[in-house]
């Protein structure tokens, strides 16, 4: 199934810091949020292969805009 | 007390609820109770050269031809920059009849100051990059508006050298240092080594940039560790790397050229030795293109977190007579060296021991500018606007008194625990009572007014005067008590920290402080918990 990674702060992408295609594990950075001048990690609640990215550098984010798809295995 | 008269631009106004505007009526103690400090509080004070600023006669349009060189009257001002420094331009502005020409992105088109202004034009989206650091934008505004000059205010284009010589090359003029002395300074090697030439201490360390991580191990080997990386064209905090051994050499070398490229555009690194527990002590100076510079005292900022300020003030508890008048004159050797004009400020770290050491120029006008402006009585930004218009200094260094004490605490939307940034919106807002001769404040906050995200999450700044410190500190602890926001969280809880501590108080500081305060605080210290988990 797939799942979306979440803007958890306002502000402006400051960088995505994965490929699609990426294996990525529970609490890895896949996202950098600039919010007043400070860099906040985005990471991934669980783990999964980065399917779509659906932001770019200096995008503006508000909070619960989704910015990457995840495809996650659920068994 | 100000009046409200119609518009003295009725007509060139785009807006007709512009037509309306706060002027300040022409007497003294009507002028603008903003900058009305102690010094004219006093009966009978006399007023000196250097406080005629506070006379609306002496108005930028009407200098004598004695003190004036290739001069251009500043008769529209346009400010590059947003909020509370837009505010403070203007008052400077209202008070010598410089129109005003503000500009605005599309997070802040609701802003209350863009009222005030005689003109406002938007320049873009809420992202930075295409608004408040978009040259051409700017440009365009000065353009549309006739604006014959331009004020950046500190950060976004404030020392930007392409910028100022844009500005320039269109025939208007530049409220900052010329293009040619911004492009220079810009280098932290080109600075230390006009200092060293100067025979103004410098931290140890290269004076070039260094290659190779197996540079930085050589040097370690010579000198020992703990060292500092250091981005030659870094700034704001950012490109710092504290390497303790050789093990850390390579990774550090490596993520700072990075950064440096990607944030800076150059990857050029240098070395320092750390310096323990050092105060961090700057001197602001005016300079003008006649060779004269005086400088206004120092301030001492060692309150701060992510190497930004949060307390200033001024004088400093342990610079001494002997040691100030050290600190001016290397200060004025810098200017010259530099080619400096406009005002300015030299940053020096004081060791634990006592020693000095140069660390860089600030080529703006500071945020924390008010302190000096409170202790002095010098309105900073008419001597920047009279400089950038030809004229000569007619301060001298002998007219420049530092009295009592001054205090500044900025507020930031941030998270008291955390220093997590909290933009939002908000919801009501409570000021203390202002009074012209010992409390100020700065800010272009307003209840319903959005704070955004995209940008610097700097609220406001109260500055208090005091006849000695404990006064300034406790006339400054009142009005942060009184000092009620909803809807966003602040600092206020944790200037409030700081400000009781003991150490504070006995006046014991250094760039560490906050950390070692917070780990000594108890939670019930400060009011909340982290909103957001700093990542």
């Amino acid at each position: 199934m797939e799942v979306s990674v979440n803007a958890h702060m306002p502000g402006l992408v400051a960088r995505v810091v994965v490929n699609e295609g990426d294996k990525v594990v529970k609490g890895q950075e896949v996202a950098v949020i600039n919010c007043m001048k400070t860099e906040l990690s985005v990471r991934s609640d669980q783990d999964g292969v980065v399917k779509t990215i659906l932001v770019k550098e200096w995008d503006e984010m508000e909070i619960g805009n989704p910015m990457i798809i995840m495809a996650v295995d659920h068994k | 007390m100000s009046v409200r008269y119609p518009c003295r631009h009725t007509g060139e106004s785009r807006n007709p609820e512009r037509q309306w505007m706060p002027v300040f009526t022409g007497m003294t103690e009507e002028v603008d109770t903003y900058f009305c400090c102690a010094v004219l509080s006093k009966p009978g004070f006399p007023l000196r050269k250097g406080y005629r600023l506070f006379n609306p006669t002496s108005a930028i349009r009407h200098p004598t031809s004695a003190n004036r060189k290739d001069a251009k009257v500043i008769k529209k001002l346009l400010i590059a920059n947003r909020g509370e420094i837009v505010v403070r331009v203007m008052k400077t502005c209202h008070k010598l009849g410089i129109k005003t020409v503000a500009v605005y992105s599309d997070a802040d088109r609701n802003m209350f100051y863009l009222k005030e202004t005689d003109e406002a034009y938007h320049i873009g989206p809420s992202n930075p990059i295409k608004s408040y650091l978009n040259i051409e934008a700017i440009l365009d505004a000065a353009r549309q508006s006739g604006a014959d000059a331009i004020h950046p205010g500190y950060g976004f284009l404030s020392e930007n050298s392409l910028f100022a010589d844009a500005v320039v090359t269109n025939g208007i003029t530049w409220v900052g240092p010329p293009p040619a002395v911004l492009m220079a300074i810009d280098s932290k090697c080109y600075c230390r080594k006009i200092a060293t030439d100067a025979g103004v201490p410098v931290i140890p360390g290269t004076i070039d940039t260094i290659s190779s991580a197996d540079e930085l191990c050589r040097y370690a080997s010579e000198h020992g560790y703990p060292l500092v990386l250091k981005l030659d064209k870094g700034g704001g905090g950012k490109g710092i790397e504290v390497v303790r051994e050789d093990l850390q050499a390579k990774e550090a070398f490596e993520r700072l050229s990075r950064i440096g490229m990607l944030a800076f555009g150059h990857p050029g690194a240098y070395i320092e030795k750390e310096v323990i527990s050092p105060r961090h002590i700057e001197i602001q100076f005016l300079a003008d293109g006649f060779g004269n510079c005086v400088c206004l005292g120092e301030r001492e900022c060692s309150i701060q977190r992510r190497y930004q300020k949060i307390i200033e003030e001024s004088p400093s508890p342990v610079v001494h007579e002997k040691e100030r008048a050290m600190l001016f004159e290397c200060t004025a050797n810098l200017v010259r060296a530099m080619g400096y004009q406009g005002a300015g400020t030299m940053e020096f770290l004081r060791s634990a021991e006592g020693q000095f050491y140069f660390m860089e120029v600030n080529a703006r006008l500071q945020v924390e500018h008010p302190v000096t402006e409170f202790l002095t009585g010098i309105d900073i930004v008419e001597q920047q606007l009279r400089i950038a218009s030809g004229e000569k200094l007619e301060l001298q260094q002998a007219d420049v008194q530092l009295r009592g004490h001054a205090i500044e605490a900025r507020i930031y939307a941030e998270d008291p625990v955390s220093f997590c940034p909290s933009p939002g919106t908000i919801s009501s807002l409570q000021f203390p009572a202002t009074d012209p001769a010992h409390l100020r404040i700065d800010h272009a906050m307003e209840a319903g007014a959005a704070v955004p995200p995209y940008y610097d999450p700097l609220l406001a700044k109260v500055i208090a005067w005091g006849e000695s410190r404990r006064d300034a500190v406790d006339k400054l602890v009142r009005a942060l008590s009184e000092f009620h926001v909803e809807g966003i969280k602040t600092t206020i809880p944790a200037n409030l920290l700081i400000l009781s501590s003991p150490k504070f108080l006995d006046g014991e500081l250094d760039t560490g402080f906050i950390d070692g305060l917070y780990a000594s605080a108890a939670p019930d210290q400060l009011s909340g918990k982290p909103l957001w988990p700093c990542m």
